[in-house]
């Protein structure tokens, strides 16, 4: 149940009512407030006020001043006149709720009224704004419109004036050109039996002769034509250069390359090893350096190296359990299956190092081979000849210039060969 | 990247814009004169050579000739400036000479490939460099041949693969380090990333290199000075520019390579007025204009004492996007700085005015 305020005060004027309502200690802020035409409320949990006016009042304009312990209203009456009294007498319970429903909604209808207001002048400064920014890159475009313009006329008027001067030197050129050939007709009928081929030095030598057959003399044009044969070196001794073009693995240009297989293998490969596998409760126990797969990858190589097969099977195994993405542990100790003659196994962890090595680029070429052979030798020794063979294969495809892989593949055939035969 | 304030940096301004009716490979300005020509290919498979005049701001045509094959690149590199013959390498692997006078039969003609002839270059004419002037042809079969307008039928060098080795085409030819009457030099870049530098003095392989991808163009900054830089580029975007100075025994040439495009980039045409000013062409129908800086040491000794090169740096003075499609030929004019007219492979031939270059 709420506290009823009851300890106002208040006086009036012809036009106004200031209302002055003590808060026993609450904290009022503006939400708390809610005013319409006839109603005031405030609400302050626990505490409550609420009064039905006399008269409507202009609750836009009337003021609310929130302070030392009190709120102190000022009502502006719709009607100037004097109110008998604050709050409506007989005011029963139905009237009072009908009066508050009202006023919410009174209330709320106004706050609708006003976002729209709001809403509308948005619209209009924004299409304001944008027609004035508009037309300030309109000008700044025509600016630079005309920027080039002027520039294109200039360039023109100058092109204009550099052809007129070319036309006025080619003018000149051909009166003096016409002038030459009088002057060297008469030394050329001197001099038929010049080989013919010299007309065309002459020509070419018509600027250097044509100061000197101003002095319209045959025997200059002789050296003239002397010193044009030795200015014009004779024409090269034939030869040729034998070139080699550099090989590409595609015969086309970077773009079409396996670069981009390239990147998903070395990819993988960082991701791989990036993978470790916790199973921390057996891992426990194991030293630090025993939980790095590459250690232990190592450790493996050793003991393959010295013969201890078995030793560097756990060893791998080991590893695979830590980080089951790396190819070359599974390459491994498919060698030491072989060796060991567990030759199921050994065509299980070939298979699997060759699906971890996809996709296939020349960065893992090396390590398919291995895997290729291991395979084939323990299917041939399973004697399930023809699925060596065509790991035999696959493994030269990748290196055809291996010679050890063709002289067993070339064995293999022989043994197909020689079963066929006999059964 | 580029060093050059926005309103100071060259400008690319699209002059003239002419449509065509077929397909353009090549066009080159003819030198000492506003005239330029379009080379290429017709729809029913005949060659066209185009010869306009620029006018105004429209391309004038003076002369329309055709040919039985298709014509994929041209050159005015070997011939005299009064002269003025253009050689042409055709689809079918023949390399003529024509007189743009009188064009019906060709001056000089050879079959010199089996297959398209893809680049082809002039030297020792228009009266830069000394020496004998020489044309090299680069083709789809794989050999890069020299020749002489003087001698019919053989080639005067031939650059061809090993007997038995698979042959890579030849996609570009450029000479280079033609100083005086002996030297010589030839780069070739194939399709699968090769450049090989072959001297013609001693007639050997001077240096080869591989820049993993195709290479479209190559283009030595000048041809008739001692060499100083040659700029390949290829496909994937990719340029180098290698520094020709300072030849290691065994890393060859210092280079400095850049990634402008994620296309590819199709031609590299130095300024002729400015060494170290270039422009590359590319499949997205962009043009990149280049300015390449010298370090502040173009050589220095390396562990072994041996000299090797230093390569600087290349920034980016403009980039424009004139088309859709790429634009597949691009030469300067010789004689107006900052004049260059590109072919696309729109149908279209632009004449571009490149501003500013003064400043740079």
């Amino acid at each position: 149940m709420p506290v009823w305020l009851r300890e106002h005060s208040w006086r009036q004027t012809l036009t106004a009512v200031y209302l002055s309502l003590p808060l026993r200690g609450a904290r009022a802020s503006p939400a708390n407030i809610f005013c319409s035409e006839q109603y005031l409320k405030v609400s302050i949990p626990p505490f409550l006020f609420e009064a039905i006016l006399y008269a409507p009042i202009d609750d836009t304009n009337s003021t609310a001043k929130i302070g030392n312990g009190n709120i102190f209203f000022t009502l502006y009456k719709k009607e100037p006149a004097m109110w008998d009294s604050l709050t409506l007498a007989n005011a029963d319970k139905e009237k009072l709720q009908y009066l508050r429903e009202n006023a919410v909604l009174k209330a709320h209808e106004k706050a609708k009224e006003e976002t729209e207001a709001k809403k509308i002048t948005k619209q209009e400064h924004k299409k304001y704004a944008l027609e004035a920014t508009m037309k300030l890159e309109e000008a700044e475009r025509k600016r630079i419109e005309d920027l080039k313009e002027k520039e294109r006329q200039k360039v023109s008027k100058e092109l204009e004036l550099w052809k007129n001067q070319q036309k006025d030197g080619d003018k000149y050129k051909s009166i003096q050109k016409k002038g030459e050939l009088h002057q060297e007709i008469e030394p050329l009928k001197e001099r038929k039996s010049e080989k013919m081929n010299k007309t065309r030095i002459l020509n070419e030598g018509t600027s250097k002769t044509r100061l000197k057959s101003t002095k319209g003399h045959g025997s200059c044009s002789i050296f003239s034509q002397n010193l044009k044969e030795e200015q014009l070196p004779a024409p090269r001794a034939a030869a040729t250069i034998k070139v080699n073009f550099t090989p590409r693995v595609f015969p086309t240009a970077l773009r079409e390359s396996r670069v981009a297989e390239e990147e998903e293998w070395l990819h993988k490969q960082a991701e791989a090893r990036r993978i470790i596998n916790s199973d921390l409760s057996e891992l426990e126990d194991l030293k630090e350096e025993e939980k790095n797969p590459d250690w232990l990858k190592d450790k493996g190589n050793k003991m393959f190296a010295m013969g201890d097969y078995l030793g560097a099977v756990n060893a791998y195994n080991l590893a695979v359990r830590l980080n089951n993405k790396l190819p070359l542990l599974y390459l491994n100790r498919a060698a030491c299956h072989l060796k060991l003659r567990n030759l199921h196994k050994a065509v299980e962890d070939s298979s699997k190092a060759l699906e971890l090595l996809t996709p296939p680029v020349p960065d893992n070429e090396k390590a398919r081979v291995k895997a290729h052979v291991r395979r084939g030798t323990a299917f041939c020794q399973l004697e399930l000849y023809t699925e060596g063979l065509q790991d035999y294969e696959a493994a030269l495809k990748i290196d055809p210039r291996n010679e050890n892989i063709e002289k067993d593949a070339e064995k293999i055939r022989h043994l197909i060969q020689g079963t066929m035969q006999s059964s | 990247m580029s060093a050059a304030v926005g309103a100071e940096r060259p400008q690319v301004v699209s002059h003239v814009q002419q449509a065509l009716s077929y397909t353009v490979f090549d066009c080159r300005w003819v030198p000492r004169s506003a005239r330029l020509l379009c080379l290429g290919s017709a729809a029913r498979g005949t060659g066209i050579i185009q010869l306009y005049e620029l006018h105004g701001a429209r391309l004038e045509l003076l002369r329309e000739i055709e040919k039985p094959k298709p014509i994929k690149c041209g050159t005015f590199g070997a011939t005299s400036l009064q002269q003025r013959f253009l050689a042409t390498g055709d689809f079918d692997g023949n390399l003529n000479i024509w007189n743009l006078e009188a064009p019906e039969l060709p001056v000089y003609s050879v079959k010199g490939h089996k297959e398209i002839i893809n680049s082809i270059d002039g030297v020792g004419g228009l009266g830069i460099g000394e020496g004998a002037p020489e044309i090299v042809t680069g083709s789809r079969d794989g050999t890069v041949k020299v020749w002489d307008p003087r001698q019919k039928d053989t080639p005067v060098a031939n650059m061809e693969p090993v007997q038995g080795e698979s042959k890579r085409d030849c996609w570009t030819v450029a000479f280079g380090n033609a100083y005086n009457q002996e030297e010589r030099v030839v780069c070739a870049g194939y399709d699968n990333g090769d450049i090989k530098l072959f001297d013609l003095k001693t007639m050997s392989l001077r240096w080869e290199t591989n820049i993993k991808n195709g290479v479209c163009s190559v283009e030595f900054d000048r041809k008739d000075i001692n060499m100083n830089k040659l700029v390949a580029t290829s496909l994937e975007g990719k340029f180098h520019v290698f520094d020709m100075r300072t030849q290691h025994p065994t890393k060859g040439f210092a280079s400095v390579s850049e990634k402008a495009q994620k296309s590819t980039i199709w031609q590299v045409r130095h300024l002729p007025q400015n060494r170290d000013v270039f422009m590359t062409s590319g499949g997205s129908g962009s043009l990149h204009l280049w300015k390449y800086e010298y370090p502040a040491q173009r050589s220095k000794k390396d562990s072994e004492g041996s000299e090797m090169g230093v390569a600087g740096s290349v920034s980016l003075l403009q980039n424009v996007t004139l088309s859709t499609q790429p634009i597949s030929s691009l030469d300067w004019s010789p004689d107006k700085k900052g004049l260059c007219v590109c072919g696309a492979f729109d149908q279209t031939v632009r004449v571009l005015i490149v501003t500013k270059l003064n400043k740079i």
